[in-house]
């Protein structure tokens, strides 16, 4: 038997590998990889050598408006995406947490924003958010005059940020329904009746009863959506070149001014404050 | 929850869905609108949704390699998906029954590892990736995208395929343990052909990923002829030749595939998602 087991875990041994070798050499080795061209000035040739500087990129980033600008955005955009997909996404599961002729179609309806290609669903928002025959545009001004004039949403940085958030909202509040119609729909009846005998109105039955159901899907909801919204690149970026987040700043920085060294600099603060915001959460918040 | 179901509560149901499927449909609406519009339509104020004459033009643009290399970037985007697709899965296979049912000292620490990768997001890496494709003599490939979304999709894959082999009852493992075969013959012999369903839906959700992949294309690929689409169709937005309803149709033409194959493995990645959230 003793010679079976150590054969199962040669085995188990040669079946991960493959895993291991991956997430190692590609994602935990370029992260280290990027700490260290963080302390270098990184040539713009990626055959030549690079010239070590120590926290130099660090203290320019830090002392730069640009950069903190960016920062804002970044905390403009995720705390109003996360606060959005979530309530949207609570409001729409309970409005469907019941049954109805066509329910599952209609589930599945609410899923085309998710799975649908970004470059597909930012070309068609483009053209909702064009200034001159944009639907979006006719509705707020022309039907609800809600605005005074039109606006070009996607161009204009001032107000891009509100169509990237809007978009944001739209492709990633079909997965937070989903998580949440998921638990309501294991919440027993039995609790409500309970609760319906003692007398307890709509409002007291979602305070007492679903939402404590719901604390943990929504928490691990909110700490999924803000570290990815904190990465987001292509879905802003597709929408609408003009909204700096910190991952087109960065991208912008490498890739259009090929200061890598301190386009690496940036990615590991950024690291830096998610693995905090984590931290923060985890203990605080969730209280793990 | 259910309420009394008085007519107005009815009512107020039946609005809020509407509000709810009109936000979620509005931009495929006009997407598709807008595909079968003519030029001068594109402009009309108020925006129409049925064409005054629907149009097939801007398809007949996208699909004419002359006018538009709509299908040579459908076909660079079909190559990588499908690789890509393809070894993850067969990775994912090995990995998640390791990770099922055979015991060893470090399971659980690479385990924990492997979700550490939600972590990192794309723009975290993309950086230090493309010193080490460029170094690798890998810039300018497709094979550079193939390994770098393998990595990207293996913590869901391995996730949703170790939750479905589990399920797989053991006894059925021992008893042809005990008939004489192999671990890995009971891999291929039993557990494959009963997993398939769990297979392919982990194929089709790597398959989307990287259907849908923009930052690590934009900048690993260089050459237009090795452009996959959603790079391919962001260059053409901003040349100055772009056409409205041509964007349109190109966008509907884009995102057909992949609905199609979603709604056709709905039910199992959905139950995926909600047991254990996804990396985008």
């Amino acid at each position: 038997m003793e010679i079976k087991t150590d054969q199962e875990a040669k085995l188990g041994y040669w079946l991960i590998l493959p895993t291991v070798l991956a997430i190692g050499g590609l994602i935990l080795y370029p992260v280290i990889y990027n700490l260290w061209l963080s302390l270098h000035k990184v040539n713009m040739n990626p055959t030549q050598p690079n010239t070590f500087i120590g926290i130099k990129h660090f203290i320019e980033i830090l002392t730069d408006v640009d950069f903190w600008t960016a920062f804002r955005t970044s905390i403009l955009f995720t705390s109003t995406t996360v606060v959005g997909t979530t309530l949207l996404g609570l409001g729409v599961a309970i409005l469907l947490n019941r049954k109805f002729p066509g329910r599952s179609l209609i589930r599945g309806i609410i899923l085309l924003p998710y799975v649908t290609p970004v470059i597909s669903a930012a070309f068609g928002w483009k053209y909702l958010f064009n200034p001159v025959f944009g639907m979006f545009n006719y509705i707020m001004v022309d039907v609800l005059s809600l605005m005074p004039q039109h606006i070009n949403w996607i161009e204009s940085p001032r107000y891009a940020i509100f169509a990237v958030i809007i978009f944001n909202i739209w492709r990633n509040f079909p997965f937070a329904f989903l998580m949440i119609l998921a638990e309501l729909q294991s919440i027993s009846g039995t609790l409500y009746e309970a609760a319906e005998v003692d007398g307890a109105t709509g409002w007291q039955k979602f305070k007492h009863i679903t939402l404590p159901e719901l604390k943990f899907v929504i928490g691990a909801l909110v700490i999924l959506r803000t570290i990815w919204n904190f990465y987001k690149f292509s879905e802003i970026y597709l929408l609408s070149s003009s909204v700096e987040v910190l991952p087109v700043y960065i991208y912008e920085k490498a890739f259009a001014t090929y200061s890598f060294g301190e386009a690496a600099a940036i990615s590991a603060i950024l690291f830096v404050f998610v693995f905090g915001f984590i931290l923060f959460y985890v203990r605080k918040v969730l209280e793990w | 929850m259910v309420g009394k179901d008085s007519l107005r509560s009815k009512i107020i149901f039946v609005v809020l869905l509407m509000l709810v499927l009109a936000f979620v449909l509005i931009p495929f609406v006009t997407m598709i609108s807008s595909s079968f519009k003519p030029n001068q339509e594109q402009t009309q104020l108020p925006p129409k949704i049925i064409p005054d004459n629907p149009t097939l033009e801007h398809y007949q643009g996208v699909l004419n390699p002359d006018i538009f290399p709509f299908l040579n970037y459908f076909k660079n985007s079909l190559i990588v998906a499908f690789f890509s697709a393809g070894i993850g899965v067969v990775i994912s296979i090995f990995g998640s029954y390791s990770f099922a049912r055979l015991e060893y000292t470090g399971r659980s620490v690479i385990q924990r590892g492997v979700l550490m990768v939600y972590m990192f997001g794309g723009v975290l890496l993309v950086i230090p990736l493309f010193q080490m494709i460029s170094k690798l003599g890998l810039f300018d490939t497709r094979t550079s995208l193939v390994i770098t979304y393998v990595v990207q999709t293996l913590p869901v894959s391995l996730y949703m395929l170790g939750n479905y082999f589990r399920t797989v009852p053991e006894s059925i493992e021992e008893a042809a343990i005990i008939d004489g075969c192999s671990r890995l013959e009971v891999i291929f012999r039993i557990v494959l052909p009963l997993s398939a369903p769990a297979i392919v839906s982990v194929f089709i959700y790597a398959f989307m990923i990287a259907w849908n992949e923009y930052l690590f294309a934009s900048v690993f690929i260089n050459s237009s002829s090795l452009r996959t689409l959603p790079l391919g169709l962001n260059q053409l937005f901003y040349t100055q030749h772009y056409v409205w309803g041509r964007m349109m149709a190109a966008s509907v033409l884009t995102a057909i595939p992949v609905i199609i194959l979603f709604l056709s493995v709905e039910r199992f990645i959905t139950g995926g998602l909600t047991f254990g959230g996804v990396k985008e």
